[in-house]
């Protein structure tokens, strides 16, 4: 049987959403910023290798907001699974983590969730070393859209996540 | 050694550094000339460098005159509209007549396939109509060239937009990403009126209608081609709703093959 489920990217303006399902969907990157508008749906159908499970991962794109408040509800309805995506290299797109990510929780408290730290090419390990008590204390990936290094692990992981709670 | 000649030693002695030194400007000012005389020697030296600078202008003349351009044409365009519209009006005015002139050749086509095909049980129906109703036989004929079609039908998820079922006739439709789409549509559409508990039930996208009939889990789109009428949207939605009330049940939504079999068996040879 096909199984479909519904994925929604989240977080601030250009924090690199949209790259990033470009890089997994279509495995290209663009220097270019383009906003997007609403939101914009993708689909990718993989396996995962481990299992031999084919799953069709339908992406919901959301256009950035800079207060998870003003995130429209009726996009998040029948969601299977949330990535919380911020930039490294921008403070101002994390240092409301831990509220951003505690309103999805009191809203959608059964629906796994990853939480990414965009943007690794520009940062050093260093970087990430400083500011481990809030990277270290939230992030389960750092990714890359440009390199597309842990892009694919990011996608992988929760849609194996989304078949083991569909199996139980 | 006379007077003369030692004096010449001492002139040699004494001025020979200016000496050399007016011997190396000749020698300077002689290659200069010749550089400068013949022809071939100078492009060499300046036709490398004319063309790195003209590549350079090439490949800065968007970013430099490319504005300017724009700007100038758009001025241009602003200022003599009428000159505008009477370049373009003879190539779109034949663009259009083209394609009409193909939509007419195929419809006449089709109305005449109809009317030699006067044997076929089709046929003698439409006589009859005709007749009976005094409507001519080509008007019958060119009513069921506009005859609303069905070209596919999408069961939808509510709230996910994940699809549940999908019957088309023709498959060219990337089903789960228009599901998405159309989903996320509806959603804003319903967000944006917020006063009263409203749904979104038709959208018009060039020669397709889509028509949305509301359940509660979930809801069905409809792209239909030709002329979407009243009475045919009627029809439309009472079929919608004896499919969702006496063909499936709610275990059908979780089993999207058994669903798409029903789908198909409703639908395959249905005239609304």
């Amino acid at each position: 049987m096909k199984i479909s489920k519904k994925i929604v990217l989240i977080g601030h303006f250009g924090v690199g959403k949209s790259s990033l399902i470009r890089r997994f969907v279509e495995n290209t990157f663009s220097e270019d910023y383009k906003v997007t508008i609403g939101v914009h749906v993708l689909k990718k159908e993989i396996t995962i290798p481990k299992t031999n499970d084919d799953i069709t991962l339908v992406i919901w794109d959301l256009e950035g907001n800079d207060d998870i408040t003003n995130t429209r509800p009726s996009y998040l309805i029948g969601t299977s699974g949330f990535l919380y995506v911020f930039d490294m290299t921008r403070p101002t797109t994390y240092e409301n983590l831990e509220f951003d990510l505690n309103y999805i929780k009191e809203r959608y408290p059964n629906i796994p969730m990853k939480i990414i730290g965009n943007k690794k090419d520009l940062v050093t390990n260093d970087f990430i070393k400083q500011n481990k008590d809030v990277f270290g204390r939230f992030v389960d990936f750092y990714t890359s859209a440009k390199s597309g290094k842990n892009v694919e692990e990011v996608f992988y992981n929760l849609a194996q996540t989304l078949l083991k709670e569909a199996k139980k | 050694m006379n007077q003369e000649d030692k004096l010449k030693i001492l002139k040699d002695i004494l001025l020979k550094d200016e000496h050399e030194y007016a011997l190396s400007i000749e020698h300077k000012l002689k290659k200069l000339e010749d550089l400068i005389n013949k022809q071939n020697n100078l492009s060499k030296h300046i036709d490398p460098i004319l063309e790195e600078k003209l590549d350079e202008f090439i490949k800065e003349m968007p970013k430099t005159l490319g504005p300017t351009i724009t700007e100038t044409l758009k001025a241009e365009i602003k200022n003599s509209q009428d000159a505008v519209v009477e370049a373009l009006y003879p190539i779109m005015g034949k663009m259009i007549k083209k394609y009409i002139q193909k939509e007419i050749q195929i419809l006449s086509e089709n109305i005449n396939k109809k009317v030699n095909n006067s044997f076929s049980f089709e046929s003698l129906f439409r006589k009859f109509k005709s007749k009976k109703t005094g409507v001519s036989e080509a008007d019958l004929i060119l009513q069921e060239q506009l005859k609303p079609k069905i070209e596919q039908i999408m069961v939808i998820e509510s709230g996910s937009g994940i699809i549940v079922s999908e019957y088309s006739k023709t498959q060219n439709l990337d089903q789960d990403t228009v599901a998405g789409m159309l989903t996320a549509i509806k959603s804003f559409a319903e967000d944006a009126f917020t006063t009263e508990a409203q749904n979104l039930e038709y959208i018009e996208y060039e020669n397709y209608h889509i028509h949305l009939q509301n359940f509660s889990n979930y809801y069905i789109a409809v792209a239909v081609s030709g002329a979407f009428t009243a009475t045919f949207r009627s029809r439309l939605e009472d079929k919608l709703l004896d499919f969702a009330q006496n063909i499936i049940n709610k275990t059908d939504l979780n089993n999207s093959d058994t669903f798409s079999t029903k789908l198909k068996a409703y639908f395959e040879n249905e005239n609304i």
